[in-house]
């Protein structure tokens, strides 16, 4: 009877054992299918479209042991999101740069969910901005910290990296492909320049007007003095618009930044102040109807004295603490 | 009464006199306007990097030239040290040196540290003098006198001269200024002399700043401006030639320069055109022995030959890999923003920002609209000298634009073309005024007939408010001199609320405890702002100083700042730290200690291989903020630096109505009061606490914990 009872138990392990195995064998089956799958479509576009279905397939359900960072995002032209397109240009940059490197493998995979394409995963993620993007452990649900954190570390590729290398310890390095548009730009200019000089090769003296290349450094130095090579390199708003009163600010209260409408008025205010003086200097030496002399000289003055003291104001306003002014507070 | 003195002179005497007199005034008011400093302090050193240049010239005057060029520095960069002389520009030493040996062969006994502290100013002088005899060449001497008077107090160039901010920068601009009066004159005269003289300048320059690159780039394109308009000339080609050759050879001179001038792709331009000179004179003689056909055969055939030349080389070149046209170098010239968006290093210096409108306003106000109309008039009336003056101030604008600190080298050529400017419109309308005097000279006038009614009138409203412009010039000068660009930074003052002034003086306070109470070969970790104060003044070993030449090893210290104590120690004792140094500035409200600077230590340390235990997510609170409070992560609270910073400052009031332990910069209590330290021990506290200094255990002394480790470490010694 124990004899009989044993081998009963004896038998059920064996069965127990032998489906456990067999499940176990299912599950590597699915999840080689599954990588496998994963590993083809990553062969034909670095960053995987995924939608509702797939999303809960792939990267939800476990069996897995590879980790898939998600760019949740809406490229949709009538969803007017600027910044995902963006986003989608540097995340297709770092795919890219992982699917062709050296140590490439199934452990890392990119992913995008387009909101029109499952909306229901936004729901389930409770997510109600894009873009966002998320890391899927191969273990375990996201924690907090798998949330890339744009409104700190930027779009940037390789912010996107450093993050990616801080969750899964894969190490990427961005390659950005080589930017030609500069050198096609310039190449273009040149041609365009040669071309002109060629087609004018008989008369070249417009390249001798002394008028002509004394307007062009004007206005280097105009734009140079209100800082447009600031608005060049930092790309401020036009203008403030504050969203509770609703009025517009045009002129930032820092010296340390500038709107791009401060510095268009500050160029007029230059340029105004040096055409007066200008017309000082040319009402002074230069021949012609004494009593026109006279108004242009007046004229010149004015717009100095009024000017001047404009521009002081405005800047007074920058630099608080600044003790002179004339004629405006 | 000055009728008396006046009339025993001749008009040309008075002249002379009188011009005499501006001048030196204006070179006595150039070098007093920057004493600011000295008289609200003391005759000190400002800032970082002067305290390298003061250390570099105090070892040039002791041991000597050949000491000084041979000099490997074992107090810097622990254990690695640094290689000083061949690293270095010499020609601020040297010129501070010669100054100090010619005063005691006078027996005036200044010490070197006063040469060092007025030789911007002295230099500054130096540069008002040069700046009248450059203008005087473009205009006359009246245009040079305003513009001697503007660049004795215009504010781009104080910023970087005034007294104790011993820096290349400060006599750079008498260097550039001299190398460009001397080219004006070797191009109008076409003298070997001048031109020679012109090579000197330039040798001084490249001597002392790595700004020369502009100038030799400057030079060839005047050239090159000057034969497009057709302006070439002999003159030219000698002014030219004898500079290119003689100021290329004495420029490798320079140990740190070496061979540059023949290798790098900033001076090749030069070498161009300097080619294309030999060509266009070689060309020119063989036009005047030959038929008019022939030497049109002659030209055609050689533009041919040097294109496909040219081209054959640039490709050998490029495929050889010596040179690289479409690098980021190249980019960041055409496009600035290159720079910015790819090149982080250089978006994190505030150097390296690009200008506002209003910081052109602060650092040169009314020149900034008086330039333009000195431009007019040089291009009305061209001359070589002007096409000079007119790429120098359109090149340099641009330069100043991408960059705040080439300020400095746009604000003497506005001051010329400014007061070129002024003095036209000025000498015009004082001339006018004279009409309505008694005429008793007969003068030559320009336009006797074209006299208006009420021209007295306009002609002196205008006079007036010129005047005017010019004393709100003056004003506006003196008020950014003393408000913005005198503060030593090494001394700190403020307001107290009674209205008398305290000074903080705690940082050479720190300093000399170092100096005096650590053994002299004790190696102090600080970070690395304060490493060239620290060998200057302390004269201790530090580990990391201001010249960042080897990042791993910063990243090693920052490692040190951001671990948790026991972490920390082990770097410290791998690195054989003897003392720390932190700078902490709760108590007073200083508000650019180390705390403040703190997350830059963790970047910095994170970004190498040994630092991947350091993340920066760690040191923010869930909501990603850095706060030092309560809330504040676990790992911030607990890092070394915390503690080192935060040590028995629980037991502190600072604040009326406020908790102890109030942290005035970040307006918050702080969240870790009550710990011990386990492996510093304090050494030292400055009066107001800006400064701290812990002693870092040996092993006697060692916890119990640490014994092992400790042993360990002894017998590694014995085993060496």
């Amino acid at each position: 009877m124990p004899l009989w009872k044993l081998s009963f138990a004896f038998v059920a392990f064996v069965c127990y054992l032998a489906a456990s195995c067999e499940a176990q064998k299912t599950k590597d089956m699915l999840l080689s299918e599954k990588v496998q799958q994963l590993v083809d479509w990553t062969s034909r576009r670095s960053v995987i479209r995924l939608n509702g279905d797939k999303f809960r397939r792939y990267i939800k359900s476990p069996p897995r042991n590879y980790s898939v960072v998600v760019m949740f995002t809406a490229l949709e032209p009538q969803r007017q999101c600027v910044v995902c397109r963006h986003a989608s240009e540097e995340m297709q940059i770092l795919a890219n740069s992982w699917r062709y490197s050296g140590s490439f493998s199934s452990r890392l995979f990119f992913a995008m969910v387009d909101f029109d394409e499952g909306p229901d995963v936004f729901q389930q993620l409770n997510m109600n901005s894009a873009p966002t993007f998320m890391h899927f452990p191969p273990k375990g649900k996201p924690r907090r910290a798998d949330t890339f954190d744009l409104q700190r570390n930027g779009i940037m590729a390789e912010q996107l990296a450093k993050w990616i290398t801080d969750r899964t310890e894969v190490v990427l390095r961005v390659f950005r492909p080589p930017n030609y548009s500069g050198a096609v730009a310039l190449m273009l200019l040149m041609t365009l320049v040669g071309g002109l000089l060629f087609l004018r090769r008989n008369n070249l003296d417009f390249l001798y007007n002394k008028t002509g290349w004394g307007i062009a450094l004007l206005c280097i130095v105009f734009a140079m003095t209100s800082g447009q090579m600031w608005n060049h390199i930092r790309g401020p708003p036009y203008a403030h618009k504050n969203p509770q009163t609703g009025q517009v600010a045009y002129i930032h209260g820092s010296s340390q930044a500038q709107f791009v409408a401060e510095t268009h008025i500050v160029i007029l205010l230059n340029a105004a102040i040096t055409l007066g003086m200008i017309l000082l200097h040319d009402a002074a030496s230069g021949m012609g109807d004494a009593s026109k002399r006279k108004i242009l000289c007046l004229v010149g003055l004015g717009l100095v004295v009024f000017f001047f003291s404009f521009l002081l104001s405005i800047f007074r306003s920058k630099y608080s603490g600044y003790p002179y002014s004339f004629l405006i507070k | 009464m000055a009728r008396l003195g006046m009339l025993r002179l001749s008009h040309e005497k008075q002249d002379t006199l009188l011009k005499l007199l501006i001048l030196s005034m204006a070179a006595v008011l150039s070098f007093s306007t920057r004493l600011f400093s000295v008289l609200r302090f003391e005759s000190v050193i400002h800032e970082f990097d002067p305290y390298f240049n003061y250390r570099t010239t105090r070892f040039l005057t002791e041991e000597g030239f050949y000491k000084f060029h041979n000099w490997f520095d074992d107090r810097a960069w622990y254990p690695l040290g640094r290689i000083i002389g061949g690293t270095i520009y010499p020609g601020l030493m040297v010129t501070s040196a010669l100054f100090y040996h010619i005063l005691h062969f006078l027996h005036v006994t200044i010490e070197i540290r006063n040469v060092c502290v007025f030789l911007a100013p002295l230099f500054s002088s130096f540069t008002t003098i040069l700046t009248y005899h450059l203008t005087k060449e473009l205009k006359d001497a009246g245009a040079g006198l305003v513009a001697a008077v503007m660049v004795a107090i215009v504010p781009g160039y104080i910023s970087r001269s005034v007294a104790g901010s011993y820096d290349n920068e400060g006599i750079a601009i008498f260097c550039m200024l001299l190398t460009y009066y001397t080219w004006i004159q070797a191009v109008r005269t076409g003298s070997l002399y001048w031109s020679a003289f012109c090579s000197l300048a330039y040798f001084y320059m490249v001597s002392s700043w790595g700004g020369y690159v502009f100038l030799i780039n400057l030079i060839p394109l005047h050239v090159l401006a000057l034969m497009a308009t057709g302006r070439f000339s002999h003159r030219v080609y000698v002014a030219y030639s004898t500079l290119y050759c003689l100021g290329t050879v004495l420029s490798m001179q320079v140990a740190f320069v070496g061979f540059q001038p023949v290798q790098s792709s900033e001076h090749m331009a030069a070498l161009g055109v300097f080619a294309l000179c030999q060509a266009f004179a070689a060309y020119s003689w063989l036009r005047s022995s030959l038929t008019p056909a022939l030497a049109e055969l002659l030209l055609r055939s050689f533009m041919w030959l040097l294109l496909i030349a040219g081209s054959i080389a640039v490709a050998i070149l490029a495929l050889s890999g010596k040179i690289s046209p479409w690098t980021g170098r190249f980019y960041s010239l055409l496009d600035p923003s290159y720079a910015k968006n790819n090149i982080p290093i250089i978006a994190s210096v505030s150097e390296h920002q690009p200008t506002t409108w209003s910081s052109y306003y602060f650092d040169l106000q009314f020149l900034v609209f008086m330039f333009p109309v000195g431009l007019h008039y040089c291009f009305s009336n061209l001359s070589d000298s002007r096409i000079f003056i007119i790429l120098y101030g359109v090149t340099s604008m641009y330069f100043s634009a991408v960059m705040v600190r080439l300020m400095l080298v746009l604000a003497p050529v506005m001051c010329v073309l400014s007061g070129v400017g002024v003095s036209h419109v000025l000498t015009s309308y004082m001339s006018n005024l004279e009409l309505g005097r008694a005429l008793s000279r007969t003068r030559s006038r320009r336009h006797p007939d074209h006299s208006y009614p009420g021209k007295q009138e306009v002609s002196s409203a205008v006079v007036l408010f010129l005047s005017f412009f010019l004393m709100t010039y003056t004003f506006h000068s003196t008020w950014v001199t003393s408000e913005a660009y005198s503060s030593p930074s090494i001394v700190l003052s403020a307001r107290s609320p009674d209205g008398s002034r305290i000074i903080f003086d705690d940082f050479r306070e720190a300093y000399y405890w170092l100096r005096h109470n650590t053994p002299q070969d004790a190696k102090v970790m600080s970070w690395w702002d304060y490493g060239y104060q620290i060998t200057a003044m302390a004269n201790r070993t530090i580990l990391v100083d201001n010249n960042t030449w080897n990042n791993t090893h910063i990243s090693r210290v920052g490692q040190a700042m951001s671990s948790p104590e026991e972490k920390a120690y082990e770097i410290m004792r791998e690195l054989d730290v003897g003392y720390v140094l932190v700078i902490f500035g709760g108590l007073t409200g200083y508000s650019s200690d180390d705390i403040n600077k703190f997350l830059w230590m963790v970047r910095i340390g994170g970004s190498t291989e040994t630092g991947s235990h350091i993340h920066e997510n760690d040191y923010y609170t869930p909501t990603g903020e850095f706060r030092v409070d309560r809330d504040g992560s676990p790992t911030l609270l607990n890092c070394l630096m915390y503690k080192m910073c935060y040590y028995r400052f629980g037991q502190v009031y600072t604040e009326a109505k406020r908790p102890p332990g109030y942290d005035r910069v970040r307006n918050a209590e702080i969240g870790n009061k009550d710990f011990e330290l386990d492996v510093l021990d304090e050494a030292y506290t400055t009066e107001h606490w800006l400064v701290r200094i812990y002693k870092v255990w040996r092993c006697k002394m060692m916890p119990i914990m640490y014994t092992l480790g400790c042993g360990d470490y002894v017998i590694d010694l014995m085993v060496v």
